[in-house]
Formats: C-alpha cells, structure tokens, sequence
C-alpha cells in the first residue's frame, strides 16, 4: 500500500496539490488536503464542475459541510461508483480517501499529464501552436477566392493562385563523362536559378521528384518481370530493349516507304525518294500501291486506254445515224424503223466480237501455259542435252584408242575412288573428334543452362521474399506507429521512471523477503530434523532401558521401584511436551486475535469519532448561537 | 562405263539426333547446299519432339529427288551419344524402293561401324559399278531396280476403291494438268497415293510432277508454284486454305474431292468423263485384273482420246508438230463439255496453235 500511496501522492502533487514532503501515506492526509487535492483533480478533469468550488475547506462546521457535499455530489456525477458523502472527506478513512483519490488521478487529463511528462521548451511549443494551426487548417472546407472572408483570406490566401508551371531541372549526377563532371561541379546554375520564374522552382521540384519516383518504379517492375528472365546485365537489357524499340518505331515507316532505289544514291538522301515516301506516308488515299503508281495515275492510264475504243464506237454510231439524216426528205417513221434495225444489228454484232474476244482470250490463255510449259519442257530438255553433249564429246575425244583409254578411265575412276575413301578417313579422323567436342560442350551449355535457370527462379524467390520482406516492414512499421499512437494515448499519470524504479525496488524487496523466508524455512526444517532425531533417540533409549529394568524388575525390588518411575517419568514427560505444544498453538490463536484487533482498530478509529462528537456539539453550539442571534434579531 | 544409271546418284549425307535432342547434319558427300540441308532438316523427322518416326520418306524439290531412311539407334557401342540418325540421298531420277533398298544397307553400315568411311565405301562402288555388298547377305544392285517397276508399284485399285467415280476427276486434273493438293496427317499415306497418282495418265511416263512431301514453307511453295502441273502432298491441313496451291484439293483422310471454282469451267464434266469414270471403276472392281492391267486400259482408252485429237490436227507451214485445227474441232459438233475437255487436252498436250 505505501509504494501505491507514494504514486498517488506524486500524481497529487503534478495536479497541483501543495503536499508537504513530510506526507508519506494517505493515512497522514489532514481533511483540508483531501479537500484541495479533489477540488483540483476536479478543476483540471472538468474544469464546468470543479471551478465553483474552493480548495480551501473554510473555517465555518457548516460552510465544510456544504463544500464537502457538494464535492461529493461532484464526484458522482463524475461517476465514481463507491459511497461517497461530506463524511468522506470531513472524517475520512483511510480506505475510502484512497479510492476516491484513485478514481480522480485516473480521470486526470492525458495532455495535463503529458504537459507535464513532456520537457518544457520553446521547440515542443513551437510544435504544439504549429499542430494546433494545421488541425485548424484542416478543418475549414476550402472557398473560392472572392468569397473568403478576412478571415479565410489569411488562412487559405487572397487569390493569388499560381498556375502549375514546371520547367525540367538539371540535377547533377554521378557518372559520365568528365566534362559533364566538371559542368555540374562549377558551371551548372543551382536549382532555384533555373526556372525563369522564381514561382516555378517549387512546381519543378515536385515534377522532377514525381518523374524519378516513377520511373524508379517502372525499373523495379521492369527488371522484376521480364528483365530478369532475359538473363542480361542492367546495362544490356536496356541497351536491347531501346534497340527492339527503335525498330518497332522504324517498321511502319519502312512499310510505307517505297523500296530505295538501288544503284549509286547522288547523296546521302535522295530527294525524289524522300518525297515520293513522305507521299507514301502522309496521305492514306494513295498508300498501298505506290510502287506501281498512285490509283489515280492509273485510273487515268485506264480510261486513256479505252478512249480510241470508246471514240471508235461512237464515231460508227454517229456514222450510222448521220446517215440516214442525209436524206431529211425521207418518211420519219421509216427512218426510226430503219435506225433501230441498225443499232439492233449492231449490237448483236458487238455482241458476237465480245463472244468471240472472250474465246480468243481464253484460247490465248490456255496458248500462253503451253507455251510456259514447252519452254520449260524445252529448257530442261535443253541441259539435259547439254549434259549428253558434253560427254558425248569426251567420248568421242577418247574413241580413237578406245580400248587402251577405257582401261585407263577405269584405272582413274578405282584410283579415285580409293583416294577418295582415303580422304574420307583422313577427315573422319578431324571431324569425329570436332563433333564429339561439339557434343561435350553442347551438354556443357545444357547443364549451365540449366544451373542458370535455377539460379534465376533463386533470385526470383529472392526477389520475392525481399518484396514481401519489405511489405512486412511496412506492416510492422504501421503497428508499430498505431502501438506507439496507442500507447501515447495510454493515461501517463507519472512518468514511467518512477514507476519502473518503484517496480524495481517491490520487485528487489520482495526477493529479499524471499531469501529470508527461505533461510527461515531452512533453520525450521533443520530444528524439525533435530526434534526428529532426537524423539527417536528418546524412544531407543528408552525402550532399552525399559526392557533392562522391566528384566530386573522381577527379581530387585529396587529395580522395580525405579522402572515405576521410569513410566512416570516418561509419562509426564510426554504431557510435559504435549503443553507445549498446546501453548504454541494458543500463542498463534493469540497473535492472530491481536492482528485482528488492530485491524478493527484501525478501520474505526475513536479519534474519528471523537472528531466527530466535537464537531456535533460545535454544531450545536453554531445552531444555539444562530437561534440566540436570531430571537435577538 | 558411261551407264546412265551411275549418274543418277548426287548425294549422300547424314543427320544424327544426339542426345542432347540437337539433329545435326553432321557428314555429307560430295556436297549439299546449305537451302537443301535445312530443308533436308525439316523433312526428316529427326527435328520434331513428339513426331512419330517416319523409317523413310521421300520427296522432291526443283526436280531433285530425296529419300531419308531414319533408324533408331540401340545400345550401339559405335554410337553412344546418337539416338536416332538419318541418311539422306539425293538424285535425280524417282525410285523410292531402289533408294529405300540403298538408304537402309547405308544405315545398317553406319549402325555397325559408326564411321561415314564405310558408308563411303558403299556409295562409291554403286556410283562407279553400280553394285555394293551387304553387310548381312547378298547385294544391292541398282540394276534390279527398273524405273518402270517404280511406276507400277502403287496400286491404282486402291485408288479407285476409295474414290469410286470421283476417280475420274483426278483423271481429269491430271490429263488437263492441274494443280492437285494432297493432304492426310499420315505421311506414308500421301506417299502412297501420290506416287501412284501419275498411272491414270501412263502416255505422258512423268513422275517429276510428284511432290508427295511439301512443308508450307515460303521456299517450298514457291519452288511449287513455279511447276505447271503438280501433285503435292501436305501433312498440314493449313494447305486447305491456300487456295493459290490448288485447282484439285483431295483430301485423303476423310475421301474428299474439292475442285476449286477457278477451274470449274475447265473442268466440266461430260458424256465423255462418265464412260471413262464407268470404264476405271469397272476395271479396276475386275478382280482379275492385277493393278498393271487396270492401268493398261485406261491407258488404251486415253490413247482413243488423243487419237480423236490428233485427227482434228494439221500440219502447220513451218512446223513440223501437228497443232489443232480449232474449226475441224467445232465441225465435228461434240457436246460443248467434251469440245472443252478436247479443247483444254490439246493446250496439256501442248497441240495449240502459238
């Protein structure tokens, strides 16, 4: 109970209670500290209830009464569940005044007490009022510009708002060429210098933050996915990957640009080309076909074909109507009649020429593939000959001596082909053990593959547990800030030192308490074992001296008289010690009575009621003197 | 010593699959080119994972011939770190059972001794003499192996048997020299078919226009589309929408006759085309008759159609082949689809007035 008092107190004494140093315990507490010590834990938990109050108890029986009631009623409506009334804190017990203490410090504000964990100082306030601003801030919905108050316009600005304007940065780095070293180490103007407008620094640095945070991402994902199963150093990888990008860039222009002429270029780019391929490119409607000339071009070419044909019809028509219109004298019935037997005759004239081109295209079609294929029958036919000519004429070279050159030809042809086989061993002899090279190594390769690729899925899972360690730091960093945010939030009624170090000491006297208790334990079992033997030395004794004297006792009187003795004395012996025993338990009977007389004492202490009787006749005496006063009045 | 025969050969070359799963060309004689090796490659089945093992396939490619033996190798202690190997030959004539024969006495070699010297040996005693020994009994001898026998070992009936009537059509195809597409997953079946193919047209005796193995491959097509008339066959039934490879589409697994629309004029049938479809199904049903005889007889009846052609033909000033006589033709007041069938027979034949 002392060290739960020592903590009680220091709390009262941080609330703002005067304690004298002197006070060690609750039980030293006069009325009047009980008193200032609740109306301050009131004041500060809720300043509404506490402020009516005084924290001086006053001189007046019936004023403390008052004040002493309505500190009660305080504190119920504080909701402290025990009983409590004027008697509380007038004629306190030790036991009620701390548990009602107890309850106030608990209900002390945290930032009181942290206010007074904290180190006073100008940085912590500094915090505090910039805290307290930003929550403000915070709170206010934003408002357009030309409807802020004076208030708001200190608080969210007058309307000065600044477009996002962001120019790129030259921000120095490591690496490169030497010059460029040497430019970002003199030359290169400082960040603040660069935008041409001093408002556009702010806007660029964020930029130039934004863009190397993602394009750090975008590596990461990049060199997690794809970039590590390409088995490539970084530095490749990317050198790669810009190559398949620039070809991918460059394959639509190549399809829309027309083949480059070949044969000598005047220069280093010809300037019909470029512009027939930039026609290519920049207009759809004559894509597609510019090798062989726009549609238009050949649309016209079409139309200029059939124009002789077209102009030839028309020419043998006009030719017929201009006919019969020679001879206007002529009956116009007849002349109609006689047109139309003529266009009639004309058509199934153009259309049999029709039928008939359509045949001649078609038996000049069917000419055509024959003639391809008697040119190819030809040509094949054609080198096979050649080939038979060839050696024909060899032959007949040779025929003159046919006999002697055909034993020569046959003695070349088993000479070569023995030469030949030769060969064929000398090169075996190369080419099997190249082979069997080729094969170790090729194995060789399959195997370091392999390694390789196992190697990747380890630095894969590698990669993985990294990324899921981070994530788990992540989480455990979060935790760890709700814990810290929990623990801040956590009532801190005295600083933690004074709790550890009393902890500290309980825990250091209690092992104390334990040693001892373990030595007396030790000597008690000690005794115990001396009783223990020494009974039963008693007892061997004794039942040899018995059997001695009960042998003689049959012949020596003597003997006899003193064995009688022996039993009496073993006998009172044996309530001798049975006493004592019993007075032990009686004494312990009678320390425990005694604890518990002290204990009642304590509870219900006369001087209370002492207290309490003289305050009683003091009241009356007050009511006599106010009854007196008022019979006067 | 100038026999035809020995210049046939061009040349022999080895895959092998070893065991690190590369196909590798590794040994060739005299000389391939690098175009023909990595088509060789593809052809040989050595180069897919799960692809069946084809023992030999053969093909053609610009009017050069190969034959690929494939063998699996076994617990050669010549031969550790093979698995499977390939001899390629290249020539110039078709003969795929003289070269079967040749390729495999050529694997069983190579299987025992594991050194090209040997195979060497083999190959140039039957280019010089046209013989070699095997290494388990008697001989190869290239004599043995007439072209005519080449010709005559597919079997016509089973053809006919499949297609029925429709055989016709190919008939057709061929004489008017069309471009007919094979395809069936199975490429021992192409083959088969293929090579028999060119029988319904026996007068012409011209196997060069069999491609029974052709990858879709941008070389292969192009080397295809430059021949007039073909036959090609296709493992890869992406073939059925290429339409620019075929006039005739068959294909061979499911017994189906496609005739793409561009020659559907040309192709017309008639009067004519029955009486040849009834005279093919019903030789070839004769039981009697062997395969040599069934094409015996179409072969008389196209010699009747090309007598009927020849006789509407004259003799041009200045030429001494024969071209036909377009009016003699329509004097002769056929049915307009027999006219046509005549009339595209003669541009085939090559009969038509330049």
């Amino acid at each position: 109970m002392e060290e739960v008092d020592k903590i009680l107190i220091h709390s009262l004494r941080q609330a703002g209670t005067p304690v004298p140093p002197e006070v060690q315990s609750v039980r030293d507490l006069t009325p009047e500290l009980v008193v200032e010590a609740a109306v301050r834990c009131l004041r500060a938990v809720r300043p509404a209830l506490g402020a009516p109050l005084s924290p001086l108890l006053p001189p007046g029986i019936s004023a403390r009464f008052r004040l002493a009631s309505d500190l009660a009623a305080a504190c119920q409506e504080l909701g402290f569940g025990g009983d409590v009334g004027y008697q509380t804190f007038l004629y306190s017990s030790e036991h009620d005044t701390r548990r009602l203490l107890l309850f106030l410090v608990e209900k002390l504000p945290r930032d009181e007490s942290e206010r007074g964990a904290e180190p006073p100082g100008k940085s912590g306030a500094l915090l505090r009022a910039i805290g307290a601003r930003i929550q403000e801030q915070l709170g206010t919905p934003w408002v357009p510009p030309a409807c802020r108050t004076a208030r708001l316009q200190r608080l969210q600005g007058t309307g000065q708002l600044r477009p996002f304007v962001t120019c790129p940065l030259v921000l120095p780095q490591s690496g490169g060429p030497p010059e460029l070293q040497e430019y970002f180490g003199g030359a290169a103007p400082p960040v603040p210098a660069q935008p041409p407008l001093s408002v556009g620094t702010p806007p660029s640095l964020l930029e130039a933050h934004a863009t190397q945070l993602s394009a750090r991402h975008d590596w990461e994902a990049e060199w997690g996915g794809p970039g590590l199963a390409s088995r490539l150093p970084p530095q490749e990888y990317v050198g790669r990957k810009r190559l398949r990008a620039r070809l991918r860039a460059l394959e639509p222009l190549r399809q829309a640009c027309p083949p480059r002429p070949q044969g000598p270029p005047p220069g280093p780019l010809d300037p019909a080309w470029l512009q027939e391929a930039f026609g290519a490119g920049g207009v759809g409607g004559f894509g597609g076909a510019l090798p062989k000339g726009s549609r238009f071009t050949r649309t016209q070419h079409l139309t200029h074909e059939q124009d002789p044909q077209i102009l030839l019809q028309q020419i043998q028509a006009a030719a017929e109507t201009l006919h019969p219109s020679k001879s206007p004298e002529e009956d116009a019935g007849a002349r109609r009649a006689g047109e139309e037997a003529a266009l009639e005759e004309t058509l199934a004239r153009l259309e049999a020429e029709i039928e008939g081109c359509r045949g001649e295209v078609r038996d000049a079609q069917l000419s055509l593939t024959q003639a391809e294929a008697e040119v190819r029958q030809g040509r094949l036919v054609l080198g096979g000959r050649e080939d038979a000519l060839r050696l024909k004429a060899r032959a007949v070279e040779l025929l003159p001596d046919a006999e002697s050159n055909m034993a020569k030809l046959q003695l070349v042809v088993e000479a070569s082909s023995r030469r030949i086989v030769s060969l064929a061993g000398q090169w075996e002899r190369h080419r099997g053990p190249l082979l069997a090279e080729y094969r170790h190594l090729r194995a060789l390769r399959d195997s370091a593959q392999l390694e390789s690729s196992r190697r990747l899925s380890e630095i894969r899972s590698l990669h993985e547990r990294s990324r899921s360690a981070a994530a788990e730091a992540r989480r455990k960093e979060e935790l760890y800030k709700q814990l810290v945010a929990e623990l801040e939030a956590l009532p801190r009624d005295v600083s933690r030192a004074v709790y550890t170090q009393r902890i500290l000491e309980i825990v250091g006297n209690i092992r104390k308490q334990k040693e001892e208790i373990g030595k007396i334990l030790v000597d008690t079992r000690a005794l115990q074992k001396e009783i223990n033997s020494l009974v039963g030395k008693l007892e061997r004794t004794f039942s040899v001296t018995d059997e001695l004297l009960f042998k003689d006792a049959k012949r020596d009187e003597v003997v006899r008289k003193a064995y009688k003795y022996l039993a009496a004395l073993h006998e009172n012996c044996a309530q001798l010690i049975q006493t004592i025993e019993d007075t032990g338990t009686i004494q312990r009977e009678i320390r425990d009575l005694e604890e518990q007389i002290e204990g009642e004492t304590s509870a219900k202490p006369p001087a209370s009621l002492d207290r309490i009787l003289s305050d009683c006749r003091e009241l009356r005496e007050e009511n006599a003197l106010l009854a007196a006063r008022a019979r006067h009045a | 010593m100038a026999e035809p025969e020995t210049q046939l050969l061009l040349a022999v070359g080895l895959i092998e699959k070893d065991t690190n799963g590369d196909a590798l060309w590794v040994w060739c004689y005299p000389s391939i080119t690098a175009e023909l090796r990595s088509l060789l490659l593809r052809k040989c089945c050595l180069t897919d994972e799960n692809k069946l093992l084809h023992t030999f396939v053969f093909g053609q490619y610009k009017r050069l011939w190969f034959y690929i033996t494939t063998v699996e190798v076994q617990d050669s202690p010549a031969l550790k770190k093979v698995t499977h190997f390939s001899i390629v030959l290249t020539a110039k004539d078709f003969n795929p059972e003289k070269y079967a024969a040749f390729t495999r006495i050529l694997c069983r070699i190579y299987l025992k001794h594991g050194s090209p010297v040997k195979m060497m040996e083999s190959y140039i005693a039957v280019l010089t003499k046209g013989i070699c020994q095997s290494e388990e009994n008697g001989s190869f001898l290239s004599k043995d192996f007439d072209a005519r026998k080449a010709y005559l070992a597919g079997s016509i009936k089973d053809i006919v048997s499949q297609f029925g009537m429709e055989t016709v059509i190919l008939y057709t195809a061929l004489m008017l020299k069309k471009r007919i597409v094979v395809y069936h997953p199975r490429i021992e079946a192409i083959q088969e078919f293929t090579r028999t193919l060119p029988a319904l047209v026996w007068h012409r005796q011209d196997w060069s226009i069999v491609h029974s193995y052709v990858h879709l491959n941008e070389e292969e097509v192009e080397a295809l589309k430059a021949c007039t008339g073909y036959i090609a066959g296709f493992i890869d039934s992406e073939v059925n929408s290429r339409p620019d490879l075929y006039d005739v589409y068959v294909n061979l697994a499911d017994s189906e006759i496609t005739i793409s629309p561009v020659v559907k004029e040309a192709m017309t049938m008639g009067k004519l085309h029955k009486e040849i479809g009834q005279l093919i199904v019903q030789s070839a049903e004769d039981p009697d008759k062997s395969d040599s005889q069934v094409i015996k007889d179409i072969s008389l009846k196209t010699k009747e159609i090309l007598a009927t052609l020849a006789s509407l033909t004259e003799a041009s000033d200045g030429h001494e082949k024969r071209t036909l006589n377009s009016e003699a033709l329509k004097q002769k007041r056929f049915p307009p689809a027999t006219e046509n069938f005549l009339f595209h027979l003669a541009a085939a034949e090559q009969m038509l007035k330049i």
